[in-house]
C-alpha cells in the first residue's frame, strides 16, 4: 500500500516502451530536415550541383563556413540583430519593472483604470496598429535607423502585466518594513523589491529577446536597407535566388550560422524559455 | 529614548466597513502592552496604525505628546517585527539590519557596532553573513528582532511574532523575548490571540473584539474579573462554565439558583445588577469533586482530559448543560461515573444577557 | 540615532503644522512617475495607431499623405476584390488545417513525454527547439526540404523511384505544406502548456484511481483527458490567434502562390499597404483581421477568467 503511494503508479510496462520507441522516431524524423541543412552546408557548392546524394559521404568541407566570414553581410545583420534585440530587451525591462513596481504597490489616481486599459492592449494583434505605426515613423523619419527598430516594441504590454504579477507575489511585508526603515519608495522598488524579481527579469528578457530576434514583420516594412537588416530579414532576403543552386552549400551555411546562436541560447536557458513562451501564450 | 502613547478616539474604515470603532488607550513608557483578541478583531489593524503602515480614519495618536499619525512610518522612530519576519531575502543578516541605519545616513562605525552589540545579545553573531533563506525559523525571528533593536527605536511593535514558530520554539522564544524586554527599556507593543502569550508577557492587557476594546487591565485583573461574558469566555484555558441561573439575595449578596434547581451562594453584591437572562460563570480551578463535603451538585462524565498535573472532567449535568471541573492529576474517575461538584460560590462572576458582568469584591481569590 | 530623532521631530512640527494626511496607501500623482515611460510608449506606439488605423480605413490614402474621407469605401472594395476574399478563405483553411494538428499532436506528445526520466527532459528539450527558429530559418529549411530535384523529399522519394508531391508548386499542396512547417514549427508550445495542465492533476487523483484498479486507457480516458479539458479549449484558441497570423511562411515559401492560393489576410495586408501602397485598403483589411483575432480573444478571456474563479 505504501508503494503505491509513494512510488511510480504506472509500473515501466511494454507500453511504455513502444511509446518512448515512437516519440524517438518522431523526433529523429523531426530533427531530419536539420541534419539536411547542415549536411548541405558541408559540402561543396560545385559538388552539390552534380550529385545531390554526395551529401551523404565525404568529403565534407568548412569552406562555406570560411566563406561566410570573409564575404557575407551575415556579420553586419547579426550586429543589427544584436543592437535591435538588445536594446529592446533593456528598455523593456526598464519600463516594465518600473510599471509594474507602480501598479503592484503604489497607489495613484485611475491606477486600476490604467491597468484595465494596459491589459484590453495585450488583445491588440500587431496588424491592428502598423500601417499607422509606419505612416508615424515615415513622417518623424524613423526608417532604417537602431530606435526606428526598436520603439514599436516598448509598447508591447506583456512585460508590465508579467512585472505587476511579479510584483504583487512578493510579499507587502517587504516594502512595509523597508518603509519603517525609511527607505523611499525608489529606494524599495530598486533595494529591496528589484533584486527578488531576477527570474522575471530572465524569463521576460529571453521572450523579448527572442521574439524581436525573429521579428518578421516590422523590420521588413521598415529596416528596407540592406545595411539595416536584422539577421532575420537578411536570411529572408538570401532565399530568393536559391533556385539556381549554384551557392546552395553557401546559404546553408548562412542559415545554419544565423540558427546556430539562438538554438545554443536554448540548450542553456531552455528552462526559461519554455516559461517564458507558455507563460506569453497564456497570459 | 522611549515612547508614551497616547491613541484617543481612533477609528479605520475601509469603504463602509468600520474596522475600529474610536478606540481610546494611552500606553505608558516603557510599558509591555498586548493586544489580544480573536482574529479580525483589529489588532493588528491598531498595530498597524501605530507604525503608519494603515492611515487614521478618526482621532489621533500621539507619542510624547507630539502627534505622528500624520506622519511617514519612517520618521516615527518605532520599528516593527513582522509575523512573517519580512526579512530582505537577499541581503544578509548583517545587512538586513543595517539597512534601515544607513537610510537615515549613520556613520558606518556606528552602524557596526550596534549591529555587534545587538548580534551578541541575541546570540546571532555567527550568523551575520548569512541571507534569511540559510536560517531557521528560530533564527530569522532573531534577525527580525535584531533589525528592530539596532534601530533603538522609541516603541517596538510585534504583530504575532511568535505564530510562525513551532509550539516548543515557540514557549523558548516567549521566556526570550521576556529577558530581553528587561534588558531593553522600550515601549512594546505586542500583537497577538494567544491568551497564554498575553498573560506571560503583558504589563497590561488590552483585549479587542468585533472593532471595540473589550478591557485594558493586567493580566490578573483580565484573568479574575473579566470586564464581559466576551473576555471571560476568551481568557482562560479550560474556558470558563457558564449556566444560566435566576438570581435571588441575601445579605445583600446575590444567590444563583442553578438549572437543577440547587442555590449557590456568590460573594457578589446584588445592588447594581441589571438586565435579564443572568449566567453564572465559574473558572474549572473553582469546580471541584466534592469529597463527603458539601456538594452543589451532580452530574456524569462525558469526557475526561488529562494534563498530566490535573484532570478536566467534562460533567453533564441533570438537566444537560456541562460544567467542566478540575480534578488531580493522577484522578481516578472513569468516563460514565456520576460525580459530585462542588462549586466554590466565592469565585464565581455573573453576566446579564448584553455580557456585562460583576465579581466579587475581594482581590485575593484568583 | 541622535539624526533620526531630529529629523523625525523636525517633520513631526512640519506635518503638524501643515495638518496635510500623510497616508502610505493614499493615491499620489507622484507615484504615477514609475508607470509614466510606460505608458508614453503605449500611447504613442499602440493607442494612438490602433485609432489612425480605424480612422485611415475611412480614408483615402497612400505613401504620400492622408487623402479625402471616402466612408466605408474601402470595406466596399476590400468584400469586392476576389483576391481579398479568397485570402480570407485561405487563412481559415490554414487555422482548420494546423489548429486541430497542432492540439492533437501536442497533446499525445505531452501524454507520451509527462514524465520525469531524462530521456522524458531530452524529447521535450528537441521537441520544443524547433520553436525558438525564426520563420526564416524554418522557411529555408522546408523549402530545401520540399524543393523539386534536389530537395530532401524528392531524394528520399527518389531511393524508391518515385516523384515527391510539389508542395510548393501544385495549387493542391501548396497551404498543407505551408501547414507542415508551420506544425513542425509551433509544436513546442502546446505541447509545453498540455505538460504544464497534466501536472497540475492532483497526484492523490491518480492514486485513488489505481487503488481502484481503473487500468491505464480508464484512468487516461476517465481522469487524465477531463481534467485538462479546459486546456485543451485554450489551446485551440491561443493557436487560431496565432495561426491567423500567418505570414512569414506564405511569404517566403510561396509568396501566396500560385494564383494566390497560399495568400493569407495578413500577406494581402501587406501587399496592399506596403507594395500597392494602399494605406486605406490595407488599413481596412487590417481591421477585418483585428475583429476575426478580437473574437478568438474575447474567448481565450472568458475561457481563462471561469478558470480563474474555479481554480
Amino acid at each position: 500500500m505504501s508503494s503505491m503511494s509513494s512510488g511510480r503508479i504506472v509500473g515501466r510496462s511494454t507500453g511504455d516502451r513502444i511509446i518512448l520507441v515512437l516519440v524517438i522516431a518522431l523526433a529523429l524524423i523531426m530533427m531530419a530536415p536539420i541534419a539536411w541543412i547542415i549536411a548541405l552546408s558541408l559540402k561543396d557548392n560545385k559538388e552539390l550541383m552534380t550529385d545531390m546524394n554526395s551529401v551523404f559521404h565525404a568529403p565534407y568541407t568548412i569552406n562555406n563556413y570560411v566563406n561566410i566570414l570573409a564575404t557575407s553581410s551575415v556579420f553586419r545583420w547579426i550586429l543589427n540583430s544584436v543592437i535591435v534585440s538588445g536594446g529592446l530587451t533593456i528598455m523593456t525591462l526598464v519600463l516594465s519593472s518600473l510599471a509594474g513596481y507602480g501598479f503592484a504597490r503604489l497607489s495613484f489616481p485611475f491606477r486600476n483604470t490604467l491597468f484595465v486599459i494596459v491589459l484590453l492592449g495585450l488583445a491588440v494583434p500587431e496588424q491592428a496598429v502598423l500601417i499607422a505605426r509606419h505612416q508615424l515613423f515615415s513622417w518623424l523619419k524613423f526608417h532604417n535607423t537602431y530606435h526606428g527598430l526598436i520603439l514599436p516594441g516598448l509598447a508591447a504590454p506583456f512585460g508590465v502585466f508579467l512585472m505587476t504579477q511579479y510584483f504583487r507575489a512578493i510579499p507587502k511585508e517587504l516594502d512595509e518594513a523597508a518603509l519603517l526603515d525609511n527607505a523611499s519608495r525608489f529606494k524599495i522598488f530598486w533595494k529591496v523589491l528589484l533584486p527578488l524579481t531576477i527570474p522575471a527579469q530572465a524569463t521576460l528578457g529571453i521572450f523579448t529577446f527572442l521574439s524581436s530576434w525573429n521579428d518578421y514583420f516590422w523590420p521588413l516594412i521598415s529596416g528596407t536597407k540592406k545595411e539595416m537588416y536584422t539577421l532575420t530579414i537578411g536570411i529572408a532576403s538570401t532565399q530568393t535566388n536559391f533556385a539556381q543552386s549554384e551557392g546552395l552549400g553557401f546559404l546553408m551555411s548562412q542559415a545554419v550560422f544565423a540558427g546556430a546562436p539562438i538554438l545554443i541560447l536554448y540548450l542553456f536557458f531552455q528552462k526559461y524559455i519554455v516559461t517564458a513562451v507558455s507563460g506569453a501564450a497564456v497570459r | 529614548m522611549t515612547a508614551h502613547i497616547e491613541i484617543q478616539n481612533v477609528s479605520k474604515r475601509y469603504g463602509s466597513l468600520t474596522v475600529l470603532d474610536g478606540l481610546s488607550l494611552t500606553i505608558n513608557a516603557n510599558e509591555f502592552m498586548v493586544f489580544l483578541g480573536p482574529s479580525g478583531c483589529g489588532k493588528s489593524t491598531l498595530l498597524r496604525m501605530i507604525a503608519g503602515l494603515e492611515s487614521v480614519d478618526d482621532g489621533t495618536i500621539s507619542i510624547n505628546g507630539e502627534r505622528i499619525d500624520n506622519l511617514p512610518p519612517g520618521q516615527r522612530d518605532i520599528a516593527m517585527v513582522f509575523q512573517s519576519y519580512a526579512l530582505y531575502p537577499h541581503m544578509t543578516v548583517a545587512d538586513n539590519m543595517a539597512f534601515g541605519l544607513r537610510n537615515i545616513g549613520l556613520p558606518a562605525e556606528v552602524i557596526s557596532a550596534r549591529v555587534a552589540e545587538a548580534a551578541r545579545m541575541l546570540e546571532i553573531g555567527h550568523l551575520l553573513e548569512r541571507k534569511p533563506g540559510q536560517l531557521s525559523g528560530g533564527q530569522r525571528q532573531r534577525v527580525a528582532i535584531g533589525r528592530a533593536i539596532v534601530k533603538e527605536p522609541k516603541a517596538f511593535l510585534f504583530d504575532e511574532p511568535l505564530s510562525n514558530l513551532d509550539a516548543a520554539l515557540r514557549v523558548r522564544t516567549r521566556v526570550e523575548l521576556a529577558q530581553l524586554r528587561n534588558r531593553v527599556r522600550s515601549t512594546m507593543i505586542f500583537v497577538t490571540h494567544d491568551q497564554i502569550e498575553a498573560m506571560t508577557l503583558a504589563d497590561r492587557i488590552v483585549v479587542m473584539n468585533n472593532r471595540k476594546i473589550e478591557q485594558i487591565g493586567t493580566p490578573m485583573e483580565i484573568y479574575s474579573r473579566p470586564a464581559s461574558r466576551f473576555v471571560a469566555t476568551f481568557v482562560g484555558s479550560p474556558t470558563m462554565n457558564f449556566l444560566p441561573v435566576g438570581l435571588s439575595g441575601e445579605n445583600g449578596f446575590a444567590r444563583a439558583k442553578l438549572p437543577d434547581g440547587t442555590d449557590l451562594q456568590t460573594a457578589i453584591r446584588l445592588e447594581g445588577i441589571n438586565g435579564s437572562g443572568h449566567s453564572l460563570g465559574i473558572r474549572a480551578e473553582a469546580v471541584k469533586l466534592a469529597n463527603g463535603t458539601a456538594a452543589t451538585t451532580t452530574g456524569k462524565v462525558e469526557v475526561i482530559e488529562r494534563l498530566g498535573d490535573r484532570t478536566l472532567l467534562y460533567t453533564r449535568l441533570k438537566e444537560g448543560s456541562v460544567v467542566i471541573a478540575e480534578d488531580v492529576g493522577n484522578s481516578r474517575i472513569a468516563i460514565g461515573d456520576q460525580v459530585a461538584l462542588a462549586l466554590d460560590g466565592a469565585r464565581t462572576h455573573l453576566f446579564n444577557a448584553e455580557g456585562r458582568a460583576w465579581h466579587n469584591e475581594g482581590v485575593g481569590h484568583g | 540615532m541622535a539624526e533620526a530623532t531630529l529629523s523625525g521631530s523636525a517633520s513631526a512640527a512640519k506635518a503638524a503644522t501643515r495638518q496635510a494626511v500623510q497616508n502610505v496607501n493614499a493615491p499620489l500623482w507622484r507615484h504615477a512617475v514609475f508607470v509614466a515611460p510606460y505608458l508614453f510608449f503605449f500611447v504613442t506606439l499602440l493607442v494612438v495607431p490602433l485609432f489612425w488605423s480605424m480612422w485611415l480605413s475611412l480614408h483615402k490614402a497612400d505613401a504620400f499623405g492622408v487623402g479625402r474621407f471616402v466612408g466605408i469605401d474601402n470595406y466596399l472594395r476590400l468584400f469586392r476584390d476576389k483576391i481579398f476574399i479568397q485570402s480570407v478563405g485561405n487563412t481559415f483553411y490554414f487555422v482548420f488545417l494546423t489548429v486541430p494538428a497542432l492540439a492533437l499532436i501536442g497533446l499525445l506528445l505531452a501524454l507520451a513525454l509527462n514524465r520525469k526520466t531524462k530521456s522524458a527532459a531530452a524529447l521535450r528539450a528537441v521537441y520544443f527547439s524547433s520553436s525558438v527558429l525564426s520563420v526564416t530559418i524554418v522557411t529555408l529549411i522546408w523549402r530545401i526540404v520540399f524543393i523539386g530535384n534536389f530537395g530532401l523529399l524528392a531524394t528520399v522519394y527518389g531511393w524508391f523511384g518515385a516523384t515527391a508531391p510539389a508542395f510548393l508548386s501544385d495549387p493542391k499542396l501548396t497551404m498543407i505544406g505551408i501547414a507542415i512547417a508551420t506544425v513542425w514549427w509551433c509544436i513546442g508550445l502546446p505541447m509545453m502548456l498540455f505538460l504544464s495542465a497534466l501536472q497540475q492533476v492532483p497526484r492523490e487523483i491518480y492514486e485513488a484511481a489505481a487503488l481502484d484498479n481503473a487500468s491505464r486507457w480508464r484512468t487516461l480516458w476517465h481522469i487524465t483527458l477531463p481534467s485538462i479539458r479546459r486546456t485543451f479549449v485554450l489551446v485551440i484558441i491561443i493557436e487560431i490567434v496565432l495561426q491567423f497570423q500567418l505570414f512569414g511562411q506564405a511569404r517566403l515559401m510561396t509568396q501566396g502562390g500560385p494564383n494566390n492560393v497560399s495568400k493569407p489576410i495578413v500577406l494581402y495586408i501587406y501587399e496592399a499597404a506596403f507594395t500597392k501602397w494602399d494605406l486605406g485598403l490595407g488599413a481596412a483589411a487590417s481591421e477585418i483581421l483585428f475583429i476575426l483575432i478580437m473574437i478568438a480573444a474575447m474567448a481565450q478571456y472568458f475561457i481563462s477568467r471561469r478558470r480563474g474563479e474555479e481554480g
